[in-house]
């Protein structure tokens, strides 16, 4: 029986180490303030305290922008942490926390976006400071002097004469909320030294890049650190980069024992969220519907540190121009700074705030042209060989058979009224690379990889695809947690990609193990953009997938009810087939949510509803009718589907009560909204 | 403190007021203790208290002790006989595992304003039982809810009982989620129709909305006063002037609801 | 204070604080099972059966359990119907929830409605499809 079903799962919070203290925060109040001074003296003598002064001489790390130090010594966001403490029980720390007495000298705060790239908007980082150092694809494009920490271009064709050439142009200004991922698990990670060398638990996504982060910061080699990663309750990337594990491994050393934080539920709302954004799309087409030109204006609160921002605003940026064949693109795509907690990995990775606005915008010109939504799609839609607006040719691309699936399934063309549909396309991270081990053992195999276990049952996946390659049973087959000093590279587990490296990887670890012991496995998906005009390879090959719902609307309270919710996923070839349902379907519900009720509030900065009560997550009883399609192609490579049916939701259920009437262009569709726009 | 008889609970409270909390289910207090809001000196707990924890009909009215649980009176073959739409109001809170321990006398004592549980009870004239040393009091649940999280018993007294008069047969209650299918209400309608028309609407404001003079008229005409004389706050599930639109839909859809004989 | 109860079938004690709640005394004693999660009581990874019914461990005073019984997964055959329908059926992905929804689906009554019985657990992977399929097939 599986050991998740068993409750014989240990999750990374539940780590223990001989010794080990327990680590409690002292957060700012305060949206943007210095921090003036740090009483410590009412803190129990057997409590170990840091304060900013302890850490400064480390300097500061961050996955894509180095803006973070270890203890804010300017407190950029309400919930930064400014202090820690570490003692021998969770109470006591979180005591010893409440103790310290922090004096603030508060800051001009700003707190929306376009606020933050307003002339004389205070500036939330002065010294921008730009990081080179990471495996990853992003070459990141500050706007010196400004809130700005990464702008992304798209220059395809021309868009003056694209605009010119065209019969109809509409243009539309779309808002997403910031969303809690919410996992059920919160963050955890245990620090411990050994001989000058950092080992660290931690439930992460990215243990290699964790350890590369904070190599730089603590000025160690790479080897002289050690991230271990024990499966997660859950992430859809809360828990990726450095994110407990500096403070914990401070905290350690300064303790001399090894140290564990596990955040509470009110602490998970103010540590990484999704990125609010404000997107603006102008399309222009010809009148019997060929699409000219498009303009993606996207503004990504990326909040008080950077974090994956840069990787966000760019793919937010080429995921907003749609799968669509249009000769003339402009794309500028901004990722910025605000005193909000900050943004970063959220499952679909900027495309949902950006599909969101080009798949409503689409309905709206279908409108405008007197054409059936379905069949301004089906006319503009790209197949194998056509350009995008990258300059990379597609292909293995079925966008139209995902797009036709999904609107048969809620029978759109019999009778489109309270049906809405979305098509879209999203990138897998490129560059990357994957390396697997295999060993034989007496009773089997073990394979070594750094996929990391949160739910999405890479670890079977694995197993299955060992079993079939080496003609052994899955349960024959050990796949141990990552460990950065026995598993082989990784990337590191987001963007889908995993089953689709690891297996090809895997299949080389394979062939180069032959009849012998043991083999090794490498492979590399090349490509990237450049930052300034956007052309390049943005991925080796892409996610797609299309949605389309059915609802009804109470007119009078503007309450939505979804009757039926269809999505169409290309998987090329599935190797877990539960796994691969659970994924769609998991996906698809949290679309749910995203489109009518998930959003963080705040309120001078600060959550106002930073509890799972407040903040709603869908519960059994808001499953629609619920039915999806995983496409397959004989022969076909394994396409990633982790995130591929969340970002088309919202559109759909967008678009479907737009046809009743409610044009909405913000999320969450709330009643309240729905009424507004009637 | 675990007293085992309401005579000696009675006593503990008597003795120690305020400076002992009162522990009935614990699905209030466990939220405010574990998000360190309280950190009660003493506790008096009322769980091992059976005498509170009885539902019966005493001539033709319905006691429920402070302890019954929400998923004993949504069970209870009386309360779904004799007050069926009591029986549903409680079987729309939370989830059969917060049934199972929030109380009666917990959920009216708590008098947080989005829960069900009040405004039903007002609109079907329940009273609330608060015993002290000084003797009995029955108070209705307009008097006893005065504010947010704030009723008028006595340092010295315990609600100890509910009593609901004969339901009259139309009746209903609405509870108007504007989230998911697990959030707390938005706008709640509890209408009772016996000689008069009786509307109460929960979840909107500090208390229980209970304007008795507006409830003459059409369906539409009383939701249109609900919805002009409440006051409505504004918290995650919607704004003021949401609530107003809603209120006027629900009120409506309650009034009409209670307006026809069963088919 | 010591809280003598029924714990998995056996006679057990917990040494407990006044104001501990069940769910860090029973994970003290190493009943994993039993997960810290919203500390509110509306998600259900703290559920543990008390005399049979479904109540959150995180909103339970360890002390008011004296001379009750309570059953969490740990308590349950690996023959357990429930267990078994949840395993063939493939409903859940991190697993962090899923001890929650058994012993909710154990409580279970015939007749009740599914959703409304399932409402007060939260699966954040949402697994809630799979999950139906195996209550159904629990039912059957």
């Amino acid at each position: 029986m599986d050991p998740r079903v068993t409750a014989d799962l240990r999750y990374s919070c539940e780590v223990e180490r001989p010794g080990m203290l327990h680590a409690a925060f002292v957060r700012s109040p305060h949206p943007h303030a210095r921090v003036v001074a740090v009483d410590t003296s009412a803190v129990p003598g057997d409590a170990v305290v840091m304060v900013p002064a302890d850490v400064a001489h480390l300097g500061r790390y961050g996955c894509q922008v180095k803006d973070q130090r270890v203890l804010a010594d300017v407190a950029r966001h309400v919930g930064d942490v400014v202090a820690a403490v570490a003692a021998p029980t969770r109470e006591a720390a979180r005591s010893a926390a409440r103790l310290v007495d922090v004096a603030y000298e508060q800051l001009p705060a700003v707190l929306d976006p376009l606020d933050a790239v307003a002339r004389g908007a205070p500036l939330i980082h002065p010294q921008a400071a730009a990081s080179a150092r990471d495996a990853v694809s992003i070459d990141v494009r500050p706007i010196a002097g400004t809130n700005v920490c990464h702008r992304f271009r798209i220059r395809h064709g021309d868009v003056a004469r694209g605009f010119a050439d065209a019969d109809v142009v509409v243009e539309e200004v779309f808002r997403t909320a910031a969303a809690a991922h919410a996992p059920m698990e919160p963050h955890a990670a245990v620090a411990e030294w050994r001989d000058g060398r950092l080992v660290l638990w931690s439930g992460t996504q990215t243990p290699f890049n964790t350890r590369a982060d904070l190599a730089g910061l603590f000025g160690l080699p790479e080897q002289d650190i050690r991230v271990i990663a024990p499966p997660m309750g859950g992430s859809f990337g809360a828990k990726t980069f450095v994110r407990l594990e500096a403070l914990v491994a401070c905290l350690a050393r300064r303790a001399g024992r090894p140290v564990k934080a596990v955040l509470d539920r009110g602490e998970e709302f103010v540590t990484l969220n999704r990125h609010p954004a404000v997107v603006r799309v102008r399309i222009g087409a010809r009148s019997g519907g060929t699409l000219v030109a498009k303009e993606v204006d996207c503004w990504a609160d990326t909040g008080a540190y950077a974090d994956c921002g840069p990787g966000v605003a760019t793919k937010m940026g080429y995921a907003g121009v749609g799968p669509y064949r249009i000769p003339h693109v402009r794309v500028d795509s901004l990722a910025v700074y605000t005193n909000l907690p900050p943004g970063g990995a959220f499952r679909g990775y900027g495309a949902t705030q950006s599909v969101w606005a080009s798949e409503r915008t689409m309905d709206l010109l279908a409108g405008e042209l007197g054409i059936s939504p379905l069949e301004l799609r089906r006319r503009n839609v790209l197949r194998d060989g056509d350009t995008f607006a990258t300059g990379e040719v597609m292909r293995d691309v079925h966008f139209e058979e995902c797009l036709q699936a999904a609107a048969d399934a809620v029978g759109y063309e019999a009778d489109p009224r309270g049906k809405g549909l979305c098509v879209l396309l999203k990138g897998m991270q490129t560059p990357s690379r994957a390396e697997i081990a295999v060993e034989r053992t007496p009773v089997g195999y073990v394979v070594r990889s750094a996929s990391c276990e949160m739910g999405q049952d890479v670890r079977q996946s694995i197993r299955l695809m060992a079993a079939q390659m080496l003609g052994c049973e899955p349960g024959q087959v050990e796949v141990p947690d990552p460990d950065t000093d026995r598993s082989p590279f990784d990337t590191r587990t987001t963007s889908s990609r995993s089953t689709y490296m690891m297996g090809r990887a895997l299949a080389e670890a394979v062939r180069d193990m032959g009849d012998g012991e043991r083999g090794h496995g490498e492979v590399r998906n090349e490509g990237g953009l450049d930052p300034d005009t956007g052309q390049g390879v943005a991925s080796t090959h892409w996610h797609q997938g299309a949605a389309a719902a059915h609802v009804s609307l109470d007119l009078e309270t503007g309450r939505t009810t979804v009757e039926h919710l269809h999505a169409s996923v290309y998987a090329g070839r599935v190797v877990n087939r539960p796994g691969a349902e659970l994924q769609n379907e998991g996906s698809m519900l949290m679309g749910l949510g995203t489109a009518l009720f998930e959003g963080i509030e705040f309120a001078d900065g600060q959550v106002t509803n930073a509890n799972l009560s407040d903040y709603n997550v869908p519960a059994a009883g808001d499953v629609p009718r619920l039915t999806h399609d995983l496409v397959e192609r004989d022969g076909a490579d394994v396409h990633g589907l982790g995130e591929t049916a969340l970002p088309p939701v919202p559109p759909a259920i967008g678009n479907a009560l737009a046809s009743l009437g409610a044009h909405v262009t913000e999320l969450p569709i709330t009643p309240e909204r729905v009424l507004e726009a009637l | 403190m675990g007293p085992d008889s309401l005579e000696e609970a009675l006593a503990l409270r008597a003795e120690r007021g305020d400076e002992a909390t009162v522990l009935a289910g614990g699905t209030f207090l466990g939220i405010l203790m574990n998000q360190g809001f309280l950190a009660p000196a003493a506790l008096l707990s009322l769980g091992r208290v059976v005498e509170l924890a009885g539902i019966d009909v005493v001539d033709g009215e319905l006691r429920l002790g402070a302890m019954a649980t929400h998923r004993s009176v949504e069970d209870s073959d009386a309360v779904r006989s004799g007050w069926p739409v009591l029986a549903r109001a409680f079987s729309l809170v939370a989830s059969p595992r917060v049934r199972n321990a929030a109380t009666v006398g917990g959920v009216l004592a708590d008098a947080d304003y989005a829960s069900d549980p009040p405004a039903m009870l007002a609109a079907l004239d329940a009273r609330a039982v608060l015993r002290s040393p000084r003797g009995d009091r029955a108070v209705g649940v307009g008097e006893l809810i005065q504010g947010y999280y704030e009723t008028c018993i006595e340092p010295d007294e315990l609600l100890v009982e509910v009593r609901v008069p004969a339901q009259p047969e139309r009746a209903a209650y609405r509870k108007f989620r504007s989230r998911s299918s697990e959030d707390r209400p938005c706008v709640a309608v509890a209408a009772v129709r016996g000689e008069r028309l009786r509307v109460v609407v929960g979840a909107v404001a500090e208390t229980p909305q209970d304007f008795p003079d507006l409830c003459d008229g059409s369906p539409d005409e009383v939701a249109a006063r609900y919805a002009e004389r409440i006051e409505p706050l504004s918290d995650a599930r919607g704004s003021a002037a949401y609530r107003r639109r809603v209120i006027a839909a629900e009120v409506r859809r309650a009034v009409e609801e209670v307006s026809w004989t069963r088919a | 204070m010591n809280v003598e109860l029924i714990l998995n079938g056996r006679a057990a004690t917990l040494d407990v604080r006044t104001d501990e709640m069940l769910l860090e005394a029973l994970r003290r004693e190493g009943l994993r099972s039993v997960r810290e999660t919203c500390a509110i009581g509306v998600c259900g990874a703290c559920t543990v059966l008390l005399d049979g019914e479904p109540v959150s461990g995180c909103l339970t005073l360890a002390a008011t359990v004296a001379g009750r019984e309570v059953t969490t997964v740990e308590g349950l055959d690996e023959a357990d119907p429930v267990l078994r329908a949840f395993n063939e059926a493939h409903a859940f992905q991190c697993g962090w929830c899923t001890p929650g929804f058994v012993l909710t689906v154990k409580a279970m009554r015939p007749g009740d409605d599914v959703r409304a019985a399932l409402g007060g657990n939260l699966c954040r992977c949402g697994c809630y499809v799979k999950i139906e399929q195996a209550v159904r097939a629990c039912a059957s």
